[in-house]
């Protein structure tokens, strides 16, 4: 089998086409405008934590605070927000909720690349102290009247169409987000030496350090940037649902790193490619909406996803192995 | 019966101040005047506040000295607490909303050596206490809706229903009293899909409804489960323009569908009110305490406790509430 054949990316993207030729075989109305979009919607929030996942990966570490930052800043912002009165600026709604996830970011980064402690262990720290910090000291009741410049950003739409019965399907514009975060981690990562230094950061530390990467500074950028990440991501969802409930998003993060690590993302460190990561959010955001059309019970739809993720993750490694077989 | 507010209750830990209401006041009085202190889960959350208001009405229409006290944050043990500290001042009974009925059981057995009578909600498997009141049985309430979402679908049509959780005693006990009664009433109306799960989570419900509105064109009915469940629909059905042609009905709170009450893409929501549920658990330690007969059929004096049920030690009502969008007002929590 040629190379390219077993990479991970190939091998999602043959399971999603796979996916979608059974789905459409049973129902034939999945092919239509109105799934993809409805498939976009509810990506954005999986894909940006993704995104900030991989860059985590890429660098050697693992992250699993980022949903605990996400629905954080996403409640703090929208707090202030509405006590302050300021909600008609929904600039000055992405600045706060993104700051407060840097700061958060930062408290991850001053533990790691500070006092040089394994990032699992942080990360898990933090995730149940901002969890526990924010329902017991922000607050714990949704914010159902959510600022009016989040309620206007719901309702924008890039493209909107009628589907024969005239009920509508429709693009929010929050995917320009998605995209944006897309091109910037893509030029961050191949087009600067931040990035080169991410991924040596990740290859080997050790090797990092002595050709001259500052290996603390590079983890410092890598959390904040998740912390960003995050911190947007938060503040679309509660903008999309039109609540900020805290919470949500909390318990996304195994999806988060099942998505990442099924794209090819090594939990080892070094490598990971950004469209390994939309692959593999795309079959779990796929896999989360067919399991009804494709008439699944409930009870099951568990246990396919985990098969589904067995399978993503466990297949390339024994491919791995049986080539160090062959070459032993 | 359980949390209304399922998980997300689980998670609540106020910040709002721990009240220590000033329980000893220094009056023995007459013997028909008791001191009935009513714990609640947690301070400070809406539900309970709201309860504190049938709690403070019936110290205002009885003379008795009625007061709620909870744990600043939802803990079984802090819960324990108090309850100690009630036994050693020695009140005449305690109504208690548990936050786990088992961790309970010790203390309440105390109390009722001490003859504290006990009187607790939200507990039908409560061991160590006089009686259990319950707002409703699940699979009435659960009919009930139904009858309300048949009316609006004019009995004929696809619905789908969802559940918080597959492991949700309560919620799937709603469903299975929805589903018997369309069996049984609505022979016209037809169940789609599997009972979809959404983990207490808007999102899922949100992301489910799409799903199913794809997947099922004529889907025009939706019963939910878990509080959340009717907004996620209704979002779904509003980005959809459907929400005049569609029925969505189910358990929530005005505070968190009431928006979409409004605009129609949620129909009816349903619980049970926390006022008159303390009001009922201060008035039935009353009745026991003055030695009177507990008996089905009994009128406890509050709406939708006009004729309850008894089934051992539990009484259950018919207490649900149904709230519109020209009701919603008046509830507001």
């Amino acid at each position: 089998m040629p190379s390219w054949a077993t990479r991970n990316e190939v091998i999602v993207a043959l399971v999603i086409v796979a996916l979608c030729v059974v789905t459409a075989l049973i129902n034939p109305s999945f092919l239509s405008l109105a799934t993809l979009f409805d498939m976009l919607r509810n990506g954005i929030l999986i894909g940006l934590l993704a995104i900030g996942v991989m860059l985590v990966l890429i660098s050697g570490g693992i992250d699993v605070s980022f949903t605990a930052i996400a629905a954080f800043s996403m409640y703090a912002a929208t707090m202030l927000l509405v006590d302050l009165g300021i909600g008609d600026s929904l600039l000055l709604a992405f600045l706060i909720s993104a700051g407060i996830g840097l700061s958060l970011g930062m408290i991850n980064a001053l533990f790691i690349a500070g006092f040089g402690l394994p990032t699992l262990i942080v990360t898990l720290g933090t995730l149940s102290a901002f969890r526990g910090f924010l329902l017991a000291f922000v607050g714990s009741d949704l914010i159902s009247n959510v600022p009016p410049a989040m309620r206007d950003f719901s309702r924008s739409m890039l493209v909107r169409g009628t589907d024969a019965a005239g009920y509508f399907y429709s693009l929010p514009t929050a995917v320009l987000f998605l995209i944006a975060a897309v091109v910037i981690t893509w030029f961050i990562l191949y087009r600067t030496m931040l990035g080169r230094s991410i991924f040596a950061v990740g290859g080997s530390r050790e090797a990092a350090a002595r050709i001259g990467f500052n290996v603390r500074a590079t983890q410092v950028f890598v959390y904040g940037y998740v912390g960003v990440l995050a911190g947007t991501a938060g503040l679309i969802h509660a903008s999309l649902a039109r609540v900020a409930n805290p919470s949500d998003i909390v318990g996304l993060e195994l999806e988060v790193i099942a998505a990442v690590v099924l794209g090819g993302a090594r939990l080892t460190g070094g490598y990971g490619t950004i469209t390994g990561t939309l692959l593999g959010v795309t079959l779990i955001v796929l896999v989360n909406n067919t399991l009804v059309t494709l008439g699944i019970p409930t009870t099951w739809q568990k246990v396919m996803i985990g098969f589904l993720i067995l399978l993503g993750t466990g297949l390339p490694a024994f491919q791995a192995r049986l080539r160090a077989n062959r070459m032993g | 019966m359980t949390r209304l507010l399922g998980g997300t209750a689980l998670g609540l830990l106020s910040a709002a101040g721990f009240a220590l209401v000033a329980g000893t006041t220094a009056t023995p009085a007459q013997a028909q005047e008791y001191t009935i202190p009513t714990v609640v889960k947690i301070d400070g959350i809406q539900w309970f506040n709201r309860m504190r208001e049938g709690v403070d009405r019936y110290a205002e229409d009885t003379g008795n000295n009625s007061y709620q006290v909870g744990p600043a944050q939802a803990d079984a043990q802090l819960q324990v607490q108090i309850i100690e500290d009630l036994i050693a001042q020695n009140v005449d009974a305690i109504t208690v909303v548990p936050f786990s009925p088992e961790a309970l059981e010790p203390v309440l057995a105390r109390a009722r050596e001490n003859g504290i009578v006990v009187v607790a909600h939200e507990a039908s498997n409560i061991e160590n206490a006089d009686w259990d009141i319950e707002a409703f049985q699940n699979v009435d309430y659960g009919a009930h809706i139904m009858d309300q979402l048949a009316a609006c679908m004019g009995e004929e049509g696809e619905y789908a229903v969802f559940v918080g959780g597959l492991t949700s005693r309560t919620h799937n006990e709603w469903i299975d009293g929805a589903i018997a009664r369309q069996e049984e009433a609505y022979p016209n109306m037809t169940l789609v899909g599997d009972r979809n799960e959404t983990y207490d989570d808007q999102q899922r419900a949100y992301a489910r409804a799409q799903e199913l509105l794809r997947t099922y064109p004529n889907l025009r009915g939706f019963q939910g489960s878990a509080s959340t469940d009717v907004a996620g629909i209704g979002l779904a059905l509003e980005e959809r323009g459907m929400e005049d042609d569609t029925c969505v009905m189910g358990t929530s709170l005005p505070s968190i569908s009431g928006q979409y009450l409004e605009t129609g893409a949620v129909d009816g929501i349903f619980f049970w009110d926390p006022a008159d549920a303390g009001y009922v658990m201060q008035e039935l330690a009353t009745m026991v305490l003055d030695g009177e007969e507990i008996a089905e059929g009994m009128d406890l004096g509050v709406p939708g406790y006009n004729s309850v049920t008894i089934d051992g030690h539990v009484i259950y009502g018919q207490a649900w509430v149904d709230v519109t969008a020209e009701n919603m007002d008046d509830y507001p929590f």
